[in-house]
């Protein structure tokens, strides 16, 4: 897991937090670590060219992450909105489709493996025992063709949507209130 | 609200779209199998019974061709990615495989600072596999709605307190995980012949203090199990039921005294009457170890190499091994340290005696394992040699081959590497639980599907009874787990003897079951 600040404000709880879920090793499923990346850049870009003498941007903090289900646990509290971008697999569209979802919006079976225990029952679970839990959860998820060939390439349709999402949650930063310099 | 509403381009509505795309589909293509789903395939004798069921599964490919040209020395830290769920059981194997690979031996420090590293891993890993994965199917329990069984449904019965503990014994045991590894996540403490860094004397007392609390957190497990599982006739009747019972051969890691050790010692097989069958070192694993491959799925069935494939078969006439904590117990001869010995001694006495072939007995021998990962973790801890600074021994031969071998929490993990005298990986194979376990679980599936679908009718309840037959496996299939929305969807399809599908049950990402 890396963790990247998107401005030089100094260390304190971000109120955003982009969860961004992949495996760089396997093929679509790069999807979340590589707009991880644009983000990351997008954004120091963006703090630089603002003046912080008035307002500072909305602390927006960019997580990496490969791991899965209660492995996600500390990724999904101590922060006000999280948003979680991911591959899926859907079947019912195309590659490269972007499914935008807030947290009710998909209820999840039990698994059939207990390897399938999802970021949604950790974060049921986050919830139950009163953990800082979310606020809102925005899931963005991509359409994947192939996430289990190791070292496979990104379907074109999957690359084609990074900007998309990388914009998505530009404007979701966009949209908070600015905080008052102290 | 936020700017971003559900938008246009959504289509989480599932449809029935998937099982009309091919309609005239009657034979099974792996290659165009549905991404993402688990399928069954049930195949009706003409009095409407099952004469044959296959279960499919995404599963991992390429391993081999990704790993050829790296540098082995990577594969420690590459090979910890390729699973969400247990990186650092892949990261332990890849560090032996390369001691093995550089004929070098760990100083007696490092060897014991892996091993506590490991145990802290497995102590974490099976405390949280009880409670909140395995927990749906015997806290909640088995005939609860399907609506409860699941991790709040856990919660709901062992109260908000007891989640809070799992909680807190989890952040105290990844915190000595990250103090030593690094990271919790993704270790980078293994290095051929030793270890990355050294423990301290003020690591050591934290290493006791969590140790000692995880021993009695164990405990408390082991006595939470006996209070809602055990002394509850039903569970006991399933978990004994021949539904869920299979008469194969067991694998496990073993020490010199033929006691479960998760992190060295000889891999030892016991037939299905519990007799020692073979007992060898992990680089002889090819002599013992063979694929068979089907053409109905991408993973490969592990069986016993010198008594050859005999196909699907329990019992004398077997060639089927499986791993994993019951696997293990049933393997071994007891356990090293004296609480699990306590609790080992008392699962077979309670269960008939050895070995035991009741599946759904691994989420018992789990919590015996918790606790024997915890009492280790605990005498590791408390060494006098486990603050020696002495940790590394450099390697100085050209590197050739190397074989290393844990127990995964799912079972006995290998990795096998090839290498020029640069140490480039020229071949590679990799063998996870999951495939040792292969064909025991694709036998469990059929026996479910036989109990469960008779006369041609197929009740909506067999999707989850077939499921709870494989859960106790917890097996891994493929490992792009992380994909939303973490739960698999499942489709079942059966065929009249002529192939033509007569039903279709699909359970989908929103938890319906939709017929066809």
């Amino acid at each position: 897991m890396e963790k990247s600040s998107g401005h030089n404000e100094p260390v304190m709880a971000a109120r955003v937090r982009v969860l961004c879920l992949g495996n760089e090793l396997l093929a679509d499923d790069a999807f979340g670590h590589v707009v991880a990346d644009r983000l990351v850049s997008e954004l120091s870009r963006n703090a630089g060219e603002e003046s912080p003498a008035a307002t500072a941007p909305a602390d927006i903090e960019v997580i990496k992450s490969s791991l899965a289900g209660l492995g996600l646990l500390d990724e999904l509290t101590g922060v006000s909105r999280l948003i979680v971008v991911d591959s899926v697999q859907t079947g019912n569209a195309p590659p490269g489709t972007l499914h935008i979802l807030l947290e009710d919006e998909l209820r999840t079976p039990a698994g059939p493996s207990p390897h399938y225990f999802g970021i949604f029952e950790s974060l049921g679970l986050v919830r139950r025992l009163g953990l800082p839990a979310p606020e809102e959860v925005i899931i963005l998820a991509v359409e994947t063709a192939d996430c289990t060939t190791l070292g496979g390439n990104m379907h074109p349709a999957v690359l084609a949507a990074i900007p998309k999402v990388v914009q998505r949650v530009a404007e979701v930063a966009a949209s908070l209130p600015r905080k008052a310099a102290s | 609200m936020s700017n971003i509403e559900k938008t246009a381009e959504t289509s989480s509505e599932p449809n029935a779209a998937v099982t009309t795309q091919h309609p005239r589909r009657i034979t099974i293509d792996p290659i165009t199998r549905l991404e993402g789903h688990g399928k069954i395939e049930v195949f009706l004798d003409e009095q409407g019974n099952v004469s044959k069921a296959y279960f499919q599964v995404p599963e991992l490919r390429g391993f081999e061709k990704f790993a050829e040209g790296r540098p082995a020395e990577d594969m420690p830290q590459i090979t910890s990615r390729i699973c969400g769920v247990c990186p650092t059981a892949h990261h332990m194997a890849a560090t032996k495989a390369l001691d093995a690979l550089y004929q070098v031996t760990p100083p007696p420090a490092a060897r014991k600072i892996r091993e506590l590293f490991y145990s802290t891993f497995m102590t974490e890993d099976h405390a949280l596999h009880f409670y909140f994965l395995g927990g749906p199917d015997f806290i909640v329990g088995p005939q609860a709605p399907a609506a409860e069984r699941n991790v709040l449904g856990v919660i709901a019965k062992v109260g908000i307190e007891v989640g809070k503990k799992v909680i807190e014994m989890r952040r105290k045991l990844r915190e000595l995980m990250a103090l030593v590894g690094g990271k919790a996540a993704h270790p980078v403490l293994g290095l051929p012949g030793g270890v990355a860094k050294r423990v301290t004397a003020d690591d050591q007392k934290q290493f006791q203090q969590v140790a000692a609390q995880a021993v009695d957190f164990a405990q408390f497990t082991l006595a939470t199990f006996e209070s809602v599982v055990l002394k509850n006739s039903d569970y006991v009747q399933l978990i004994c039921s021949e539904m869920f019972t299979h008469r194969t051969y067991y694998l496990g890691l073993m020490d010199e005294g033929n006691r479960v050790n998760f992190y060295d010692g000889s891999l030892r097989v016991v037939s299905p009457e519990g007799k020692e069958y073979a007992k060898f070192r992990p680089e002889q694993y090819l002599d013992y170890v063979a694929e068979h491959v089907e053409p109905w799925s991408y993973i490969k069935f592990a069986f016993l190499k010198p008594l050859g494939w005999k196909g699907f078969v329990d019992g004398p006439e077997s060639s089927i091994y499986c791993v994993a904590p019951l696997a293990r117990l049933n393997a071994a001869e007891a356990m090293a340290t004296p609480l699990a010995q306590d609790a080992y001694q008392k699962f077979f006495a309670t269960l008939g005696g050895k070995p035991v072939h009741h599946t759904l007995a691994n989420h018992w021998a789990r919590v015996i394992e918790l606790l024997y990962a915890a009492e280790r973790m605990k005498e590791l801890a408390d060494d006098p040699e486990i603050i020696d600074p002495n940790v590394r021994t450099l390697p100085t031969a050209k590197p050739k081959e190397g074989i290393g071998v844990v127990e995964a929490p799912r079972g006995t993990l290998i990795h096998h590497y090839q290498t020029d005298e640069r140490g480039i990986i020229t071949k590679a194979n990799l063998i996870v639980a999951t495939q040792n376990n292969a064909a025991r679980i694709a036998m469990s599936v059929e026996k479910a599907a036989r109990g469960l679908i008779t006369r041609g009718n197929v009740s909506e309840g067999v999707l989850n009874m077939v499921e709870m037959a494989f859960r106790a496996y917890d097996p891994c299939h493929g490992c792009a787990t992380h994909s939303l929305p973490g739960s698999m969807p499942l489709l079942l399809r059966v065929h009249e003897p002529s192939g033509n599908v007569v039903a279709t049950l699909r359970r989908d990402f929103d938890g319906k079951i939709q017929r066809t």
